[in-house]
C-alpha cells in the first residue's frame, strides 16, 4: 500500500447562500508528502469539512487546484476516501456487508474481496461482530467499521471528516490511538479533519492551523513527538499548548468588529 | 452455556409471541361479536323490512351460497389478479416517475403539483373515460386500477426518495458508485423502509379504484357480485359482499404489507426485535 503526494494550490471555495455569497477557504496552499499524516484543525465554520470535500472531488473548488502525484483531480475516486463525522455506515448492510461495499462496485472477485475485508475486519478487532447490524454497534464501533471500510479499498490518500467528533471522550481516544496504529502499519497519507486541537495534535505529524472564515492557513506546526503518541507525552502537551495560542489569537480577531481599512 | 441460555430466551420468546399473537386478536374479535350481536337486535325490533335490513344469519347463507356454487372464490381470484396486475404495473410507473422527479429537480417542481392535484382525483370519475377507450373490458378495469393508484404511489415513491440521507450518496460515491449502481445499491435500500409504507399507500388506492370500477362495469369479481346483489334486490349478497371486500382488504393489508413494512424496520432496527 503506497501513499500518494498532495498539493493544494490556492484553492479557494464561495457559496451562493441565501444572503448573499460567502466566502468559505481562500487561498490554501499546502503540500503533503507521501506517507504524512496532517492534522487540520480550526474553528467551526472555517471551512475545513468543505476542504477536505474538495480533496475528495466531491465539491469542486472555486478557485485553485489539487493535485495528486502530480495530477490534477477532478470528481470524486476511490482513490481518495473519507470517513465521515457520523461514518455514513450503511445500515441496511451489516458489519462484512459495508466492508465489502467498495470492492463490490470495484469488481474485486469474490476470493479476494473476501479475504481483505477479512483482513480489515481483523485489523479494527470487529472479527466477533463481523454480521451484526449497524443498529446493533455502538459509535464508536460504527467509526471502527467506517475505517476499515476506507482502509480496505486501500486509498492513496485517507481523508478524515472530524470522525470522532460525536463520540464520548474515552472511546474518542481509544479510536485515535487505533488510528495512529493504523497509520503506523500502513503510512497512507492522511489528511484529518478536526476541530478539537489535542486531536490534532497526538494524530499530526504536522498540523495545519486554519482562520476564522474565510478559512486560510495561519500556521503550519511541525509536530516531532515520537510514535505512538498520547495525550500526557510533554511534546504533544507543547504542541496543544501552542497551537491553541494561535487559534485563540484567530478567534478574538474574528470577534473584533472589522473596520473596513 | 452462553447458547444454551440463549436458545432458552428464545424458545420464551417464542412462546411469548405465539400467545401475544392471539390475545391481540381477543379486542378484534369482541367488537365484531358486538356488532353483529347489535345488528341482530335490530332486525328482531322490525323496523323495516326483512328484505331491506337482512339479519346477519340471512347475509351468511347468501355467503355460503355463493361459496358453494364456487362463486366467491372465482370472484377473489378474479379481482385478486386485477388489482396485482394493476398495482404491479402502477409500481413501476410510479417509481420511474418518483425518480425522475426527485433526480431532476425542475422536472420534478413542473409536474408536482398535477400529480399531487390527481392524486385527489376520484377515480371513479376515470371510469367514463377509460370506458369510451377501452370498452367493457379487463384494459378498462385495469386502467382505472392503474391510474387510480399512479399518482398516490408517485408521491409517496418521491417523498420516500427524499428521506435519503445525502451522507449516504456522498459516501458511496467516493467509493466509485454511482448511476444505476448507486441507485440500487443504496437508494433504494436507503429508502427501502420508506418505500414499503409508500406501496402500502398506493395498494389502498389500486383496491379502492378496482373495487369501484368493478361495482360500474364489471362481469367477474367482488364488485360485481355486490352489484349484482343490487339488481336481484338481494340484499344478504350485497352486504355480505361488501362484508367480504372489507376482509380481503384487511387480509392483504395486514398479511402482505404490514408484515413487510415490519420485516424492513426491524432488520433496520427501527422496531425493538425478538
Amino acid at each position: 500500500m503506497k501513499g500518494a503526494t498532495l498539493k493544494l494550490v490556492m484553492v479557494g471555495k464561495r457559496f451562493k447562500g441565501k444572503a448573499g455569497p460567502t466566502e468559505a477557504l481562500r487561498d490554501i496552499n499546502l503540500e503533503i508528502s507521501e506517507g504524512e499524516f496532517v492534522t487540520i484543525v480550526g474553528p467551526s465554520g472555517c471551512g475545513k469539512s468543505t476542504l477536505l470535500n474538495i480533496v475528495a472531488g466531491l465539491e469542486e473548488p472555486t478557485t485553485g487546484w489539487v493535485a495528486m502525484n502530480g495530477h490534477r483531480v477532478h470528481g470524486p475516486g476511490a482513490d481518495r476516501i473519507v470517513v465521515f463525522q457520523d461514518g455514513a455506515v450503511f445500515p441496511w448492510l451489516d458489519v462484512w456487508g459495508n466492508i465489502q461495499f467498495g470492492l463490490r462496485v470495484a469488481g474485486v472477485p469474490r476470493r479476494e474481496r473476501e479475504a481483505r475485508v477479512k483482513e480489515y475486519i481483523r485489523m479494527v478487532q470487529l472479527e466477533k461482530f463481523a454480521h451484526a447490524r449497524i443498529h446493533e454497534l455502538s459509535g464508536g464501533m460504527r467509526q471502527r467499521v467506517a475505517l476499515a471500510r476506507a482502509l480496505v479499498l486501500r486509498p492513496s490518500v485517507l481523508l478524515m471528516d472530524e470522525p470522532f467528533a460525536a463520540l464520548d471522550v474515552h472511546t474518542r481516544e481509544e479510536m485515535q490511538s487505533v488510528v495512529q496504529d493504523l497509520w503506523l502499519r500502513s503510512k497512507t497519507t492522511t489528511l484529518f479533519v478536526t476541530h478539537d486541537v489535542r486531536e490534532a495534535a497526538v494524530l499530526g505529524g504536522r498540523i495545519v492551523v486554519l482562520s476564522h472564515r474565510p478559512g486560510t492557513v495561519s500556521a503550519v506546526l511541525t509536530n516531532n513527538a515520537p510514535r505512538p503518541r498520547t495525550l500526557e507525552d510533554p511534546e504533544v502537551v507543547e504542541q496543544i499548548r501552542r497551537s491553541n495560542e494561535i487559534l485563540k489569537a484567530e478567534v478574538q480577531w474574528s470577534n473584533q468588529p472589522k473596520v473596513p481599512l | 452455556m452462553v447458547e444454551s441460555a440463549e436458545g432458552s430466551a428464545v424458545m420464551r420468546g417464542r412462546e411469548r409471541g405465539s400467545r401475544s399473537r392471539f390475545r391481540h386478536l381477543v379486542p378484534m374479535v369482541l367488537v365484531a361479536a358486538a356488532f353483529v350481536g347489535i345488528w341482530e337486535i335490530i332486525v328482531r325490533l322490525n323496523i323495516w323490512p326483512r328484505f331491506l335490513f337482512p339479519s346477519p344469519v340471512d347475509v351468511a347463507i347468501s355467503l355460503y351460497d355463493l361459496w358453494t356454487r364456487a362463486l366467491l372464490l372465482r370472484a377473489i381470484a378474479a379481482t385478486l389478479v386485477r388489482l396485482s396486475v394493476g398495482f404491479l404495473i402502477s409500481l413501476v410507473l410510479g417509481a420511474i416517475l418518483a425518480f425522475l422527479m426527485v433526480h431532476f429537480q425542475t422536472f420534478g417542481k413542473g409536474i408536482q403539483p398535477y400529480v399531487l392535484g390527481l392524486q385527489t382525483f376520484p377515480s371513479i370519475a376515470w371510469v367514463p373515460l377509460s370506458l369510451i377507450w377501452f370498452g367493457f373490458s379487463e384494459a378498462a378495469l385495469l386502467f382505472v386500477t392503474i391510474i387510480g393508484s399512479l399518482f398516490a404511489v408517485t408521491v409517496s415513491f418521491a417523498d420516500a426518495l427524499r428521506t435519503v440521507p445525502p451522507v449516504y450518496l456522498k459516501a458511496a460515491r467516493n467509493m466509485g458508485s454511482d448511476g444505476m449502481d448507486l441507485i440500487l445499491r443504496v437508494t433504494v435500500p436507503a429508502a427501502l423502509p420508506h418505500l414499503i409504507s409508500a406501496a402500502k399507500i398506493g395498494w389502498s388506492f389500486a383496491w379502492r379504484s378496482l373495487i369501484g370500477a368493478e361495482v360500474i362495469f364489471a362481469t367477474v369479481g367482488l364488485g360485481f357480485l355486490v352489484n349484482q346483489g343490487r339488481d336481484a334486490l338481494n340484499l344478504p349478497q350485497v352486504i355480505g359482499m361488501m362484508v367480504v371486500i372489507l376482509i380481503v382488504g384487511v387480509l392483504v393489508d395486514r398479511g402482505v404489507f404490514s408484515r413487510t413494512q415490519e420485516w424492513a424496520s426491524r432488520r433496520r432496527g427501527l422496531l425493538p426485535s425478538g
